[in-house]
């Protein structure tokens, strides 16, 4: 070949609607900017330096001055890996006996599991404080001298409270393991239990280390259940809480925000790294597993959802049971009167605690839209940044979060309309519970074929038509599982938005725990209650609207 | 219309896809871009679509330069492999897909679409939403669309790939048919050789982002001019110029000139010709019946050579043969 000449062409035709593609991502990396990466910068800035404005290490130092924090930091280290044990393998047992069994009523099963979804966590500690505590129902009824409060507490209600979660990803691996490896595995002459080992298992390796990750930083987090049943057990989110909030010595609480984030950020590394490996995995999954009759595996995974769920329900069933109780534990007769008065704000904070989530799950589901759209078709360079950042607030406690919204928002250009508003209690909310939201979007992205994209190109449309026309029909049910999922979340969200709260702006969540502060358990109970209904409202509309979605656009 | 494809090159992060990449396409020809996955025939297609931009050359499209101009302004009819039908819009809104954002009048669309769907014997059809229809009938609504605003060429990326062997078979008269009818210039890309041969006008061989050769379905597997085209079109023998010289001498003497290594000796397998003889060289390996032919692997000075014969062959396995070709290549090795 003779030589050649390259004639440079401009790439004007094919980089256009990159271009387009691109401004996609700058309102929702914007906001990632200013409402998450913004408030974690000014936490390990306040962090560092002192009251003028030094850098110094002193709060660091200070760190091991109060016993207490030391004490603290094992606490947590503790209740987290205790927690994290008991979640991932009660959750492995109820996911088996949901994919791997001949189980009757495994409704009954999905049912309860969606019980501690719906309400904020410390519902959970409030009704096994009432189930068992010093005073409880059990107490009362049987006279057993019960206390719930401190380590056996916190196990059992964050233990309830990771259930689900842990659940959703072993279910999704074990739904995603072939049949045709167990038939290969029956055809050789593997027993149940062998085949459990060889196949089971080692597709399940990643899920249950994600899982694990998850639940142990959620747990290591967690304040909800911490203020209800952690009593004298005080864990390092409780320490945070009273330092800003009983001592407002918000050095101190940024100080130890950064070191609970240290731990939840490797947590969560590690958990990328796993599903990085696991998908590498089986890209067809063919057809799936119909398990067959047997006794004795199914009487155990039977016998194992019935004690892990019983308690479940109980625990649920409780506070409901509190909530048309005259006066608990003293006068239980039965009554409306809880959900009708009693209450300081009325149902003012149930109201804005809605509007709130409406906020934060619309403003969301757009953000997280336009970024999902506008990575699908853009170069590694951006695009791998981009998420990374998107994915990293599920590294973040949502108490950290919230004590960076409070020292970032309540001065400077932007506090005028933000402090106090709605809508920063929405934007801790959402950016919060970005993560999740992002990958359950970028998930429904990629189910949009390329060549959808391409056809609407050359039949004439633009950028805004692949996006109404390619995009959207199959990008729809991501977006409506987003956006409930940001409804529901930040419905019951309380550690991200414990410190955005005032006087005038009242939360469910942060309502439920001042009532149950002051012993007013049975308004509290009600009150949770509220909530609870409310988002079983929200998770009904939702599946009938991706049941009527999956019905008119023929999606599969 | 007259499509000219210019010194066309293309790298995806360094690796390079297509390389000085040129050939015409005239009136009413049908093209296949030929090769194995990863030749950058797909590129190729997609960069005449202007889906992709080329790093270097032109495409040029009735005289104008058309390489800078986005794919939405190209009028370009694309059928691809699968899933490119909108699975919410029914088979008639598909198909009107291209015109509704021309904003034709709605009686034009309507109009429109019943004769193309019509036209790829879909008529009555127009109702059904994609998941309704069948892989090929996908594949034909997928073609009416591409032919919607009267393209300049039609573009088809492996639009049979997908489909079921004798589907297969109908929709490639079919298509060839209408675009005979139609009388529109179109480039189809595809790995399989036989499609290739049995509907172009003109392949284009590629290997490696480069063009191996191009020419008639005829010339390329009569008059292949390398190794690899010999081998990727249709079955062939390739004799080394020693092997040749010992076995078949009659055929130097049309042996281009050059070194020994350079050129080899291509025999098709209809060519060559076995007669039962118990003094001959060779000696049946293999007899695989296909029916209307038989393919006979030969055992011959050392190595093996394939050959078939029409009809029904009375050969056995283990029997001796004489062998002799009618007619071979020399092709670059």
């Amino acid at each position: 070949m003779g030589v050649r000449v390259s004639v440079a062409v401009t790439t004007v035709a094919t980089t256009r609607p990159r271009v387009l593609g691109a401004l996609l991502l700058v309102l929702p990396v914007l906001g990632l900017l200013v409402f998450f990466v913004h408030p974690l910068l000014t936490v390990l800035w306040r962090s560092l330096t002192d009251t003028e404005g030094t850098f110094t290490l002193t709060n660091y130092v200070r760190l091991f001055d109060d016993p207490g924090l030391p004490h603290a930091a094992l606490r947590s280290l503790a209740i987290g890996l205790a927690t994290t044990l008991c979640t991932v393998s009660l959750g492995l047992g109820l996911a088996m006996a949901l994919h791997r069994s001949h189980l009757p009523g495994k409704f009954l099963i999905r049912g309860a599991l969606i019980l501690p979804m719906l309400a904020p966590s410390l519902v959970l500690g409030l009704g096994l404080v009432c189930l068992l505590g010093r005073n409880g129902l059990v107490h009362r009824l049987t006279g057993l001298p019960t206390d719930i409060y401190g380590f056996w507490g916190l196990l059992l209600a964050n233990t309830l409270y990771g259930l689900p979660q842990v659940v959703i990803i072993v279910s999704a691996a074990l739904a995603r393991t072939p049949a045709r490896h167990y038939d290969a595995a029956e055809s050789m002459g593997a027993s149940p239990w062998r085949q459990f080992i060889d196949v089971t298992v080692p597709r399940l390796r990643f899920a249950l280390l994600a899982a694990a990750f998850l639940v142990f930083t959620e747990t290591l987090t967690d304040f909800g259940s911490a203020v209800v049943v952690g009593g004298s057990y005080r864990v390092l989110a409780m320490e945070i809480y009273s330092e800003v909030v009983g001592q407002l010595d918000f050095a101190m609480g940024a100080t130890l925000g950064v070191v609970l984030l240290a731990p939840a950020l490797l947590s969560v590394w590690l958990g990328r790294l796993a599903r990085r490996r696991q998908d590498s995995g089986d890209a067809s999954p063919g057809r799936t597993l119909v398990p067959a009759k047997h006794a004795g595996r199914d009487i155990a995974l039977g016998a194992l959802s019935v004690v892990t769920l019983v308690p479940l329900v109980a625990v649920v069933a409780t506070v409901a049971y509190v909530s048309v109780v005259k006066l608990w534990p003293y006068d239980r007769t039965l009554t409306f009167a809880n959900y009708t008065g009693g209450m300081p704000d009325g149902y003012g904070p149930v109201g804005t605690s809605l509007g709130m989530a409406l906020l934060a799950a619309c403003a969301g589901v757009i953000l997280v839209f336009a970024l999902t759209a506008g990575l699908r078709r853009a170069p590694a360079f951006i695009a791998k940044p981009i998420q990374f950042l998107a994915s990293l607030p599920a590294a973040v406690p949502g108490m950290v979060l919230g004590l960076g919204y409070v020292l970032a928002f309540n001065h400077g250009a932007l506090s005028g309309w933000l402090y106090g508003s709605v809508a920063i209690v929405a934007a801790c909310s959402l950016f919060h519970y970005h993560a999740q939201a992002f990958l359950t979007m970028q998930t429904g992205m990629r189910q949009v074929p390329e060549a959808l994209d391409d056809a609407v190109a050359v039949s004439g449309g633009s950028t805004r038509h692949v996006i109404r026309d390619a995009v959207l029909p199959f990008a729809a049910p991501a977006a409506v599982s987003t956006f409930f999922y940001l409804f529901m979340r930040s419905l019951v969200t309380l550690s991200g938005v414990i410190f955005l709260v005032t006087p005038d702006l009242g939360l469910a969540s942060v309502t439920v725990m001042r009532l149950d502060e002051n012993g007013f358990l049975a308004q509290a109970a009600a009150y949770a209650m509220c909530v609870v209904l409310a988002g079983a409202l929200a998770l009904g509309a939702m599946r009938l609207l991706l049941h009527v979605l999956k019905d008119r656009r023929h999606v599969a | 219309m007259h499509l000219r494809i210019d010194d066309i090159g293309k790298a995806w992060g360094g690796q390079t896809v297509l390389d000085g990449v040129s050939f015409d396409a005239t009136e009413n020809e049908f093209v296949c871009l030929l090769g194995p996955s990863g030749c950058g025939k797909t590129t190729l297609l997609r960069i005449v679509a202007g889906l992709t931009a080329p790093d270097a050359g032109r495409v040029i499209l009735g005289g104008r330069d058309i390489t800078a101009l986005p794919a939405r302004e190209r009028r370009m009819g694309l059928v691809f492999q699968a899933y490119s039908l909108f699975p919410d819009m029914t088979a008639a809104a598909n198909v009107g897909y291209p015109m509704r954002l021309r904003r034709d009048a709605p009686a034009k669309i309507a109009a429109r679409c019943s004769e193309l769907l019509e036209r790829v014997g879909l008529g009555g059809m127009g109702n059904r939403f994609p998941d309704e229809l069948s892989g090929g009938q996908q594949q034909r609504v997928a073609l009416a669309r591409a032919l919607a605003t009267e393209p300049a060429m039609l573009l088809l990326d492996e639009p049979l790939s997908a489909l079921d062997p004798a589907i297969r078979g109908q929709l490639r008269s079919e298509i060839r048919l209408l675009q005979r009818g139609l009388g529109i210039p179109t480039i189809m890309v595809t790995h399989d050789q036989e499609e290739a041969l049995a509907m172009a006008d003109t392949i284009v061989c590629m290997n490696h982002g480069r063009i191996e050769q191009t020419g008639s379905p005829r010339d390329l597997y009569e008059r292949p001019r390398s190794r690899f085209v010999a081998e990727f079109v249709g079955r062939a023998n390739l004799l080394s110029t020693g092997f040749v010289r010992d076995a078949m001498p009659g055929f130097l003497e049309r042996r281009p000139p050059g070194d020994e290594a350079t050129y080899e000796l291509c025999l098709r397998p209809e060519d060559i010709v076995i007669a039962s003889d118990p003094r001959g060289e060779a000696t049946v390996e293999d007899v695989v019946f296909l029916g209307n032919l038989a393919r006979v692997t030969l055992g011959w000075r050392g190595r093996r050579l394939l050959a078939e014969l029409p009809g029904r062959s009375t050969l056995n396995r283990g029997e001796s043969v004489s062998v002799d070709a009618l007619r071979g290549a020399w092709v670059c090795a």
